[in-house]
């Protein structure tokens, strides 16, 4: 896809006797067994969630009420290195505690295939973990990869893509709502039953999202509470003069390998198409209660009220991003042109018969699945006993995992291969800068400092160095990459580095590498 | 320096499911998992072992 993506999931975590209030210091224990390489110390440089690209910063971010009931008044007082517990691994990915989460962020990928490899690659790790933990424990751990525990507490996915800070801001909210609003359609999980509304009108309902009950705001920079379809928060991880990383959070978590693709490749074509000065076409009138109604609307002709025309299907909506998309991009490369496919396959088949979506969309096989055992058993959708069918559809052990049952009965599409996942457990994609984060681990954790997305601190000789990966964002870096990697030792590493800088401050633009190499710590940060 | 790192080995190549060189499970992290294939009645199976009740003690902290 040429465009530099990542997907972060936090994952719901169960340990055998206890319950939510310890899930802080479970899910840091759980981080600290990873049992692969690992280097601690990660770089917040640059990092403040509170910026918001409409231009202000907030004072705070909204929480969730309910979770105090879960804060122990004996805990702990952690610093926030201690809380987070940060492991950056050989892959180039980030494994921590968040709010009570083991969270696994994959490395920064290119393509697709690395991007779904190593999102796969993220269960294998967690559920190792989990597994070693588990043992130590003596207790059973288990590890759901989902956003909601049918309590009204949902967690989140989130997709990453870099993008040109050229787009206007309020260009990208508007264009990207009715698209949010409607994407479940392909890359929504699937639910049993509606929470956090107060008078459900129809509890028993089959969802397509799993996040949509969670939904209130159009754009803000929240992720907690109030959470909004566009995410506004300012964290390039690149130049930031230059780059904005559209933090996306309004997704669900996708079992399915296919429908996670489908996911990334057809928002990141859309945003291609703002970077190319698309105007969007459509304006819906009210975009957060009309992913609700998509969500839970499986004949999918439920019209959405449109600003300035008639109503709109959520089928409609999505072909106005597709056509657009088609006519422009079609024929680009492989990828491109297997995310056209699908994204057209998928709207032509909702339009007439969905039941031949259940092998590679998650809502769709869950549906499938799980609609038979309700009629013989005769369960409603909102019953308990469906909605722990539907964690155990999310469950990563592929022993317990009925999304592993089906996959492992060949009745779901792959989009990578058991070897590809495998590799990326261990090794990071070769042509973007997580290679560059995974030499570190692999070859001088011992001198790393301080490390993550957009920079790696590390002494060297007796100084503090700073590797500024600012600006290697935009070109395939294999090249680059190939070079550090074939360095003998640290000395040629900062020796390449340097070299690097001076090219580019001759003018021959080699890598994108240049507003900054290596310089004593401190005076960059 | 004589440690390996494997960035080099593979290469994104788009198309369908891909080999990569390595073989899973080398070297750091933990390997694939190894499960035996069921059929669809294995299936069924799975989701009567599954305890109804599960549901109701499945709580979670407010995530991002």
């Amino acid at each position: 896809m040429q465009r530099l993506m990542g997907i972060e999931t936090e994952y719901g975590i169960m340990v055998e006797g206890l319950g939510a209030n310890d899930w802080v210091s479970e899910s840091i224990a759980l981080v600290k067994c990873h049992p692969g390489a690992g280097v601690s110390g990660w770089n917040y440089r640059g990092e403040d969630a509170r910026r918001d690209m409409r231009g202000f910063t907030v004072q705070n971010l909204s929480t969730n009420p309910d979770d105090a009931q879960f804060d122990r008044p004996s805990a702990p007082v952690m610093s926030r290195e201690e809380e987070r517990s940060d492991r950056v691994l050989a892959n180039g990915a980030r494994l921590y505690n968040d709010h009570g989460h083991p969270e696994y962020a994959t490395p920064e990928c290119l393509s697709l295939r690395d991007l779904v490899a190593q999102d796969k690659a993220g269960e294998r790790i967690m559920l190792a973990s989990a597994r070693k933990r588990a043992e130590a424990r003596g207790l059973a751990v288990s590890l759901t990869k989902n956003n909601t525990d049918f309590h009204g507490a949902s967690y989140g996915t989130h997709e990453n893509y870099l993008m040109s800070r050229s787009v206007p801001t309020d260009l990208l909210i508007q264009a990207l709502l009715p698209f949010f609003a409607t994407r479940a359609l392909y890359a929504g999980a699937g639910k049993c039953g509606v929470e956090n509304e107060a008078g459900r009108r129809n509890p028993n309902t089959f969802q397509l999202s799993q996040r949509a009950d969670f939904l209130s705001v159009e754009a803000s920079v929240d992720t907690l509470h109030n959470r909004p379809l566009v995410n506004t928060r300012d964290e390039p991880h690149a130049a930031p003069t230059r780059y904005r990383r559209l933090h996306v959070i309004c997704g669900d978590a996708n079992m399915s390998e296919h429908a996670c693709a489908l996911k990334v490749g057809t928002t990141s074509l859309v945003l291609r198409l703002l970077e190319a000065g698309l105007q969007p076409s459509i304006r819906l009138v009210n975009p957060v209660q009309s992913a609700r109604t998509v969500s839970r609307d499986l004949t999918f002709k439920e019209p959405l009220e449109r600003v300035g025309g008639p109503a709109v299907t959520a089928i409609e909506v999505q072909r106005t991003y597709l056509d657009e998309a088609v006519r422009r991009f079609q024929g680009e490369d492989e990828e491109t042109d297997w995310v056209l496919a699908g994204w057209t396959s998928v709207l032509d088949e909702l339009g007439s018969d969905y039941t031949t979506l259940s092998d590679r969309l998650d809502w769709a096989a869950k549906y499938q699945l799980l609609d038979g055992f309700r009629r013989d058993e005769n369960l409603a959708w909102g019953d308990l006993a469906m909605q722990s069918l539907d964690l155990a559809y999310h469950d990563i052990d592929p022993d317990q995992s009925l999304y592993y049952g089906l996959e492992q009965a060949g009745q779901m599409r792959r989009f990578v291969t058991d070897a590809r996942v495998g590799a990326a457990v261990s090794c990071p994609p070769a042509d973007t800068r997580a290679a560059l984060r995974g030499l570190f681990v692999q070859r001088y954790g011992a001198a790393v400092r301080r490390i993550g997305w957009n920079g790696i601190a590390f002494e060297f000789q007796g100084e503090d160095l700073l590797f500024d990966m600012n600006t290697l964002v935009e070109a395939n870096l294999a090249e680059y990459v190939g070079e550090m990697v074939g360095a003998g030792d640290l000395e040629q590493v900062v020796a390449v580095i340097r070299r690097t800088r001076a090219a580019d401050e001759a003018g021959e633009k080699l890598t994108g590498f240049g507003e900054d190499g290596p310089t004593a710590l401190g005076e960059k940060e | 320096m004589t440690q390996a790192i494997r960035v080099e080995e593979r290469r994104q190549v788009p198309g369908g499911p891909i080999e990569p060189t390595r073989k899973p499970g080398d070297g750091d992290g933990p390997a694939a998992p190894k499960v035996d294939r069921p059929d669809t009645s294995d299936l069924l199976k799975r989701m009567k072992r599954v305890d109804p009740d599960a549901a109701r003690r499945y709580r979670q902290r407010s995530g991002e």
